[in-house]
């Protein structure tokens, strides 16, 4: 069990002057127990998206934390999320990822359940030999407190957690601006997602999307080849900033939630949104100028805990299941905007499938970083200085950013290219924390 | 599908056909292993395809490229280039250093597509020992050669599909890999 002494020791927090994290938080199981009890089985954890489930009777399955859900659309079209286990002697019930069936039946003895949860058979029971204690007992699976914004899903393990709208908080605009590039409101992930696991901790994942400036250092490699595609004319088209300028930036919101965004003034490495300018123009006169203006600049974005969404010259959707302190898996898809042209697709995903995952030319190369630094934790060097870029840096100019949105961040900041500022990832661990501390009171 | 009979020589046609494509595999296989880079892609046509399809379900991979999505998928000879120059450009990690591979790659069945191209099915296990970590993997596959004769009676590879069994990765997996 983790003390409040230890969990308030782990980060070092002076809001405008510094910021710092202890190095067992990488490493330290006792703490990542903590994590798996108090974070991932603690609070709203992103699951899926409705699109998975297309018609009654479909479902998949997933974890939150490290508990086995499945989550199922019943026969009248309602979701709904269950614990996959049964409630006889708490067999997986469900051993296939997705599919459609209308019962769900354990293998041991034959007990059911239907596409809402319900039991529908207690083998033998008829029979006698089971007591009035027994008829008492609920059969049905245990149900997961479940919600849905606009088609993404999240559960939470902890019935204790706020409304989800007020969770995600203004970070919903930057899922609406995913959700409505599509004429119909729906995003999918394309079949064929991958999986991959890297020795190291989850939360060198969780930095690596809010960090600018890893770039540049570790992805030459994949500029390079971007380059000589750029020349072949494979790009599509250039993404023009309307505003002109090079500018990007970093918000937080409550719960941990970040993104970071970026403006070109021109960026050669064109879009799926613009890949089609009659498209882009579909989209421009559905959702205004000012937010197609949003869906065209660069953002990655953090939802707290457990999704991390990039949408730049291609759009991946991620998540990760911790397994230890020094083991991560990560499930990740092209997110797909539903009623998109082909053309766009095509160049989607060909853009995907040459970036990111392990068999991408840009992903495995973060993923020996995540892998390297793990490694280095081990050194008892004292707390690293990472998280420092961009403290202290004048929030006014980022003010007119959140206007055109509409949003009110905890923390915002802008400024020109290269200020690869790190304050986004301050916000996912003071969240951490806070969960930490809850958890432990619990 | 040409198949081994006995003695005429229609067979000893298939016998040698079975011989190019044996070879072919192993001189990839061969090429990949000892980092032989050129060799490697001079073992391909231009307008090759590469192509390792992402699993739509635990039973079938994807067959329509452009509806669901490849773990690798190449068009040219020119993109398998790219993946060589990134390795041995100095600038990417996964490459510092290399690991290193041994291909084990069955024989080949054969089945003639037209007079100048035939397909070979066989199965590769590759083992991938990364020296820093001391860690071992092993990517288990089943390959889907097409190999095409030219005008001047070399073979090359027109299309290589692969379909990787043990789809979990590990942090990198690159074409030496598979």
């Amino acid at each position: 069990m983790l003390q409040d002494n230890e969990i308030s020791s782990l980060i070092e927090d002076q809001p405008g002057h510094h910021f710092s994290v202890d190095r067992r938080a990488f490493t330290d199981e006792k703490i990542f127990e903590a994590e798996m009890k108090s974070v991932f089985e603690g609070t709203w954890n992103f699951i899926g998206l409705e699109t998975q489930l297309p018609e009654p009777h479909s479902f998949f399955t997933t974890y939150v934390g490290r508990q086995p859900i499945i989550v199922m659309r019943d026969a009248d079209g309602k979701i709904g999320c269950y614990l996959n286990s049964c409630r006889h002697r708490g067999m997986l019930v469900c051993l296939f990822k997705q599919g459609n069936r209308k019962l769900h039946v354990c293998r041991y003895h034959n007990w059911a359940y239907d596409s809402g949860g319900r039991n529908r058979n207690v083998t033998f029971a008829n029979e006698g030999a089971y007591g009035s204690e027994f008829a008492k007992q609920d059969h049905d699976l245990v149900s997961v407190r479940f919600d849905s914004y606009r088609g993404m899903m999240f559960a939470s393990l902890n019935p204790d957690v706020p409304d989800l709208r007020y969770y995600l908080g203004d970070a919903k605009v930057f899922l609406d601006l995913l959700i409505d590039q599509s004429p119909i409101g729906q995003l999918e992930l394309i079949p064929g997602g991958a999986t991959y696991v890297f020795e190291g901790n989850w939360k060198l994942q969780f930095e690596n999307g809010l960090d600018v400036h890893h770039f540049q250092a570790v992805h030459t490699s994949y500029t390079d080849i971007m380059a000589g595609r750029l020349q072949r004319g494979l790009l599509g088209n250039p993404v023009i900033e309307d505003d002109g300028s090079d500018v990007q930036g970093v918000f937080t919101f409550q719960h941990g939630h970040a993104v970071y965004w970026q403006a070109f003034a021109r960026h050669p490495w064109g879009k799926p949104i613009n890949y089609d300018m009659e498209f882009l123009e579909s989209v421009r006169a559905r959702v205004g100028r000012e937010r197609a203006k949003w869906m065209l600049r660069s953002r990655n974005l953090t939802i707290f805990p457990n999704l991390q969404i990039v949408d730049v010259q291609t759009t991946q959707l991620r998540t990760w299941r911790p397994l230890s302190a020094g083991r991560t898996e990560m499930k990740a898809h092209c997110l797909g905007v539903v009623g998109e042209p082909s053309g766009a697709r095509r160049y989607r995903m060909r853009a995907y499938e040459h970036f990111f995952d392990a068999t991408g030319l840009a992903t495995s190369d973060d993923n020996m970083m995540y892998e390297l630094s793990q490694a280095g934790y081990a050194a008892e060097a004292g707390r690293t200085q990472g998280y420092q870029r961009g403290i202290g840096l004048d929030s006014r100019s980022a003010e007119i950013y959140a206007r055109e949105l509409g949003i009110a961040p905890v923390a915002s900041m802008a400024g020109p290219a290269r200020t690869d500022s790190e304050t986004g990832m301050h916000a996912g661990y003071r969240e951490w924390q806070r969960l930490l501390s809850a958890g432990a009171k619990r | 599908m040409s198949q081994l009979k006995s003695g005429n020589s229609q067979d000893r046609e298939s016998f040698e056909l079975f011989a190019v494509a044996q070879n072919l595999l192993l001189r990839e296989a061969s090429a990949l292993d000892t980092q032989q880079w050129d060799e490697w892609l001079a073992l391909y046509t231009e307008d090759a395809i590469f192509w390792l399809p992402a699993w739509l379900d635990e039973y079938q991979t994807t067959s329509n490229v452009d509806q669901s999505m490849s773990y690798m998928y190449h068009e040219s000879r020119l993109e398998l280039s790219e993946r060589v120059a990134r390795i041995t450009s100095n600038k990417s990690a996964t490459a510092m250093p290399l690991p290193r591979t041994m291909h084990l790659v069955s024989a080949p069945f054969i089945a003639m597509l037209d007079n100048n191209e035939m397909m070979a099915r066989s199965n590769s296990a590759v083992h991938v020992y990364d020296t820093r970590a001391m860690r071992h993997h092993i990517t288990a596959s089943r390959y889907e050669h097409i190999l095409k004769r030219n005008a001047n009676e070399t073979w090359q590879i027109k299309s290589k599909k692969i379909i990787l069994i043990n789809d979990c990765m590990p942090s990198v997996i690159d074409f030496y890999a598979v």
